[in-house]
């Protein structure tokens, strides 16, 4: 240790090397900053598309996609992201967090959870003009499409969002553990009586929960709730959406039950048949024939099915491949309708896109939303049965061939067959509605009492419609 | 043997069927996170658990890497963990020596000011933190988590108690000799801190390199994803993916970190070792 | 001196800046914020003391401190408590290679992010399948209700939380323990004194300003509980395990409400201040300093 004998106090070296060590902090946020995505300078306008799946897809849609932004405009660039989440809830505090960050994407794919928000909150632009313009182009997807999931991404007679896939909720169940029990497929018209039937000879089996759901918005008691005639919120609807339905299926009497989006009014969470679907539930884990759901959300529903541990529990679609990617053979499971309680009446959740209204380049966005919607372009986003196309086309034998289900017709034809089948309630404040509901469904499946919890759900939706 | 021997005895034979049972309890959760990832998603519920799989199916650990760009995750976790541990380490060894051996004006109540700090949550800075970094332009980025992070009031309270335990008289011995407070920090009290800046590194790499909500509320753009954020989209989209791949995923977010702290460990646990708490 | 003075201020200057900038700073903000009426998308709007009105008129809120103190406590307690008898016990061993294992094996639930130990617990915890419930039926004990009740829910995150956090305590008593000067502890033996005298006058007093400095840092970190809630009971079931900061962040971030979740947050920084105050307080009397 060699002492270096000399000046005192702050010498050019000290101030030197203190300095150099500040510069060094900045110098690391500078280097940080370099992870900074890119957006090219060069280009005179960058559509940024965000939406709500498996990440991976985006590099492969970025590149299919890229020819069609550059044919409208030879400089401007496209990129897409994905998000994956475990709810909607997570992709909207992120596109939020991205609004407020200054950096919004130009085309976000919504789903029913989300689109009155954005409709409401005036974030997104309604496409009436463009679709009014573009109807010629447009009129091959009208025609593949049922005209309840266009009504799904409407608010106060406009259109918000061009349709690409949905979820109807359906009953799915192990046909392994039906044979089981002795059980046939169920008939397409069964009862809430038949389905106690079923469950009691399945809950019969050993080491098995005859039903299981989970604590959500989508296809939890709320299916029973619906098929009950109740729901959370008032259904009406909007006026003044003709302009649509005259253009997009003239002729088409399926249409002349469609108005202009769905209007959900003052809470009705306590309601008796809403309190009597959401005591079913807690009825059914009495009679031990389902569990109390796991409280987050349920991540082991899917492995518990696939591990033939479930007789029967509500999916959609989407399970066609989250099923396949459990580890299960085509024929291990099937689906039905669900069944009629006061009313056979499904939900069902849609999922589009919409262009912000903070977007510089509406125009060239219009074009690339037209372009998601195309039937080439389903499988870009959405691989391996994550999800059900809304095109009636793409719903084919050969789609569903390796993952099963051997019924997959009951996706689609949800909406053919039913023209009740209901959005899921979802107003603009949806994420106050949703953690609300979870919050009052675990008390009630906790407390045994489903009164005493939808009254207290009922004061929360009312303190959260009115703010 | 007398009874105070045997007693003394079974008390010690006692004290290890106690710390067993306590590391089965600790390592439990992991072993399972490491057996149920080699065996296929409908096994995982399976009881008694085989926790030794009789056919390994190493296919989660790809599909781990091919379903989430884990390497980019990885990347950002140490480009992230590594510039806030390098960055702390430096700044938090010079404020707690400068606040244990060197007197200037307002010492104590700056001190007191830094351990103020320290008593306020992050979340309950969030929001504010949030606006702050979008003005300045970082949002979106790395920047974002390394920036604040840079400086700690924990680390320059934990640094502060190990300078105040070295001897005095080596520096002092030091300026005599005519040496400027620079080169008595440099070369006589920084390699004495080696043990207790290596402890305080190895904390904050792994309170950092776990971290999940700053990324959650900072990042929005998946290419700045860390780890522990990008492991949730391995649970799929609605819930749709594998029970085996989501356990891989965890297992191989938590390699680095055992590595590091089975090298590390040396001078972690004897940085702690050499200085106690006033 | 005045060139010493400088160094000084040039030496605190980085982590002065950062901590200034990216803590102070916003903790003002956020006081300021809490006046204010903000869902991001519009501008602030000033709302004076409504937030303030509308927090002490919200249950929500007050029980959700309520849980989050009753957490933080059993955690910490348990923490220090497990801790410092697993520490006391490592000691003892005369071997180094055991006293080295076990070190790392009580340190290593401390490596893994606590999203991912949510996730693992979310699976072993399940009331029907869960390998926790299989073993406790082998020793008779019927079904838990760990994530489907109340009790069992805030029960889970303690067990979680100290599962996770223990080893920080552990190591810290075990440096703490391996410090002490043995001439005290000599004269304590010659003086007669048994060994549980000697661990209650002597030992415990001796470490008692690492368990101040442990319970410190637990309550601190205990109170900012958030990913165990976010990951594995949404705040479920009913409120039960809403800790303070899930709440804020749902308000914010959720339900667009960024001047109430300041509110609550301001709420939060006074409620740490506090205890932290009240621990130093009580440290005065208890704490033994060399």
């Amino acid at each position: 240790m060699r002492l270096v004998s000399g000046s005192n106090g702050i010498s050019r070296r000290t101030l030197l090397k203190v300095g150099s060590a500040a510069a060094g902090v900045g110098a690391l946020g500078a280097l940080g900053g370099l992870a900074r995505p890119a957006l090219a300078s060069s280009t005179s306008a960058t559509i940024t598309f965000a939406y709500f799946g498996d990440p991976k897809q985006a590099t492969s849609m970025q590149a299919s996609l890229l020819p069609l932004v550059k044919k409208a405009d030879q400089n401007a660039d496209l990129k897409v992201v994905g998000y994956n989440g475990t709810d909607w809830n997570d992709f909207f505090a992120k596109i939020l967090t991205q609004i407020a960050a200054g950096a919004p994407p130009d085309i976000v794919g919504v789903a029913t959870e989300g689109v009155q928000l954005m409709a409401g909150k005036d974030l997104a632009i309604p496409l009436d003009d463009y679709v009014k313009r573009d109807m010629s182009e447009l009129k091959e997807m009208f025609d593949d499409v049922d005209p309840i999931l266009i009504e799904g991404l409407m608010y106060d007679g406009h259109l918000f969002e061009l349709p690409v896939n949905f979820n109807a909720g359906n009953m799915f169940y192990s046909t392994k553990l039906f044979k089981q029990a002795g059980l046939e497929r169920p008939p397409e018209n069964w009862t809430m009586d038949d389905f106690h039937g079923y469950a009691k000879k399945i809950g019969a089996l050993p080491d098995v929960n005859a039903f299981d759901w989970i604590v959500r918005l989508w296809g939890s008691w709320t299916s029973f709730m619906y098929a009950n005639g109740g729901n959370l919120l008032e259904e009406q609807r909007f006026d003044n959406g003709d302009w649509l339905w005259g253009a997009a299926y003239p002729g088409n009497d399926a249409v002349k039950t469609r108005k202009g989006g769905w209007k959900w009014g003052a809470p009705t969470a306590n309601s008796a048949p809403t309190v009597e679907a959401l005591q079913l539930m807690i009825d059914l884990r009495k009679e031990g024939l389902a569990p109390s759901p796991d409280v987050g959300g349920g991540g082991t529903l899917q492995g518990l099915f696939a591990s033939n541990r479930i007789g029967m529990t509500i999916g959609g679609g989407f399970w066609a491949g989250g099923l396949h990617n459990a580890g299960m053979t085509p024929d291990s499971f099937d689906v039905q309708y669900f069944p009629k309680w006061k009313e056979q009446k499904h939900l069902f959740g849609v999922v589009g896109n919409a262009i912000l209204k903070s977007s510089k380049n509406q125009d060239l966005a219009w074009e690339v939303v037209k372009q998601l919607s195309a039937a080439d372009a389903f499988d870009l986003q959405f691989p391996g049965n994550a999800t059900t196309p809304v095109r009636r086309s793409l719903m084919t034998a050969e789609r569903y061939k390796s993952t099963g289900p051997e019924h997959w017709n009951v996706f689609y034809d949800t909406l053919t067959k039913f023209p009740n089948t209901t959005p899921i309630p979802a107003p603009p404040y949806y994420n106050a509605l949703a953690n609300a509901l979870n919050r009052r469904t675990t008390e009630a499946v906790a407390s045994g009492n489903a009164k005493s919890a939808l009254d207290g759900l009922q004061k929360d939706l009312e303190a959260a419609a009115k703010v | 043997m007398s009874p105070m021997i045997s007693r003394a005895r079974v008390g010690r034979a006692l004290g290890l069927v106690v710390l067993i049972a306590a590391a089965i309890i600790a390592l439990g959760p992991l072993v399972w996170t490491l057996s149920t990832s080699l065996r296929t998603p409908a096994e995982a519920f399976v009881n008694p658990p085989a926790w030794i799989p009789v056919n390994p199916d190493w296919g989660n650990y790809s599909a781990v890497f091919e379903q989430i760009p884990l390497l980019s995750f990885f990347i950002n976790s140490v480009i992230v963990t590594g510039l806030i541990v390098a960055g702390q380490t430096a700044t938090c060894m010079m404020s707690g020596y400068a606040f244990a051996m060197i007197r200037f004006p307002g010492r104590g109540k700056i001190f007191v000011l830094f351990l103020a700090t320290m008593m306020v949550p992050l979340q309950a800075t969030m929001i504010p933190v949030f606006v702050l970094i979008k003005w300045m332009g970082l949002a979106n980025s790395l920047s974002s988590l390394i920036v604040p992070a840079l400086g700690g009031a924990f680390g320059t309270f934990l640094m502060r108690q190990y300078f105040l335990q070295m001897p005095k008289e080596l520096g002092e011995a030091a300026r005599i000799d005519g040496a400027s407070p620079l080169q008595v920090f440099w070369f006589v009290y920084a390699r004495m801190a080696v043990p207790p800046a290596a402890a305080l590194a190895t904390l904050n790499f792994s309170g950092f390199w776990s971290e999940f909500y700053r990324p959650l509320i900072f990042l929005s753009d998946q290419s700045t994803y860390t780890l522990p954020l990008g492991l949730v989209g391995l649970q799929g989209n609605l819930g749709t993916g594998s029970v085996s791949v989501v356990l891989a995923g965890v297992v191989v977010a938590l390699v680095p970190s055992v590595l590091l702290f089975a090298f590390a460990q040396r001078y972690f646990i004897e940085g702690l070792t050499t200085g106690s708490f006033r | 001196m005045r060139g010493e003075a400088l160094f000084g201020y040039a030496m605190i200057l980085p982590s002065l800046l950062i901590v200034m900038l990216f803590t102070a700073g916003p903790i003002l903000a956020s006081i300021g914020l809490s006046f204010y009426s903000w869902d991001v998308i519009s501008p602030p709007r000033f709302t004076g003391l409504d937030n303030y009105e509308q927090l002490a008129a919200d249950q929500t809120v007050l029980h959700s401190f309520a849980v989050t103190l009753g957490l933080a406590v059993s955690i910490v307690v348990l923490e220090i408590l497990i801790g410092l008898g697993l520490a006391l016990l490592v000691q003892q061993r005369r071997n180094t290679f055991v006293r080295a294992t076990f070190r790392t094996v009580f340190y290593l639930p401390l490596l893994a992010s606590a999203s991912s130990v949510a996730i693992v617990m979310g699976y072993m915890f399940d009331q029907k399948f869960g390998v926790i419930n299989y073993y406790l039926g082998l020793l008779g004990i019927p079904n838990v209700p760990w994530l489907t009740s109340d009790f069992g829910a805030t029960a889970t995150i303690v067990i979680i939380a100290v599962w996770q956090q223990v080893g920080f305590a552990f190591v810290l008593f075990v440096a703490a323990l391996s410090t002490m000067p043995q001439d005290v502890l000599e004269a304590a033996t010659i003086d007669g004194a048994g060994p549980g005298h000697t661990f209650l006058f002597v030992k415990l007093p001796m470490i008692s300003p690492t368990i101040l400095f442990v319970a410190v840092v637990g309550i601190i970190s205990a109170m900012q509980l958030f990913d165990q809630p976010y990951v594995m009971t949404k705040g479920g079931p009913g409120y039960s395990t809403t800790t303070t900061v899930l709440l804020i962040y749902q308000t914010a971030f959720q339900n667009l409400q960024f001047g109430y979740g300041s509110t609550i947050s301001v709420l939060l920084l006074l409620v740490l201040i506090v205890l932290t105050a009240m621990q130093f307080f009580g440290a005065r009397k208890l704490v033994f300093y060399q």
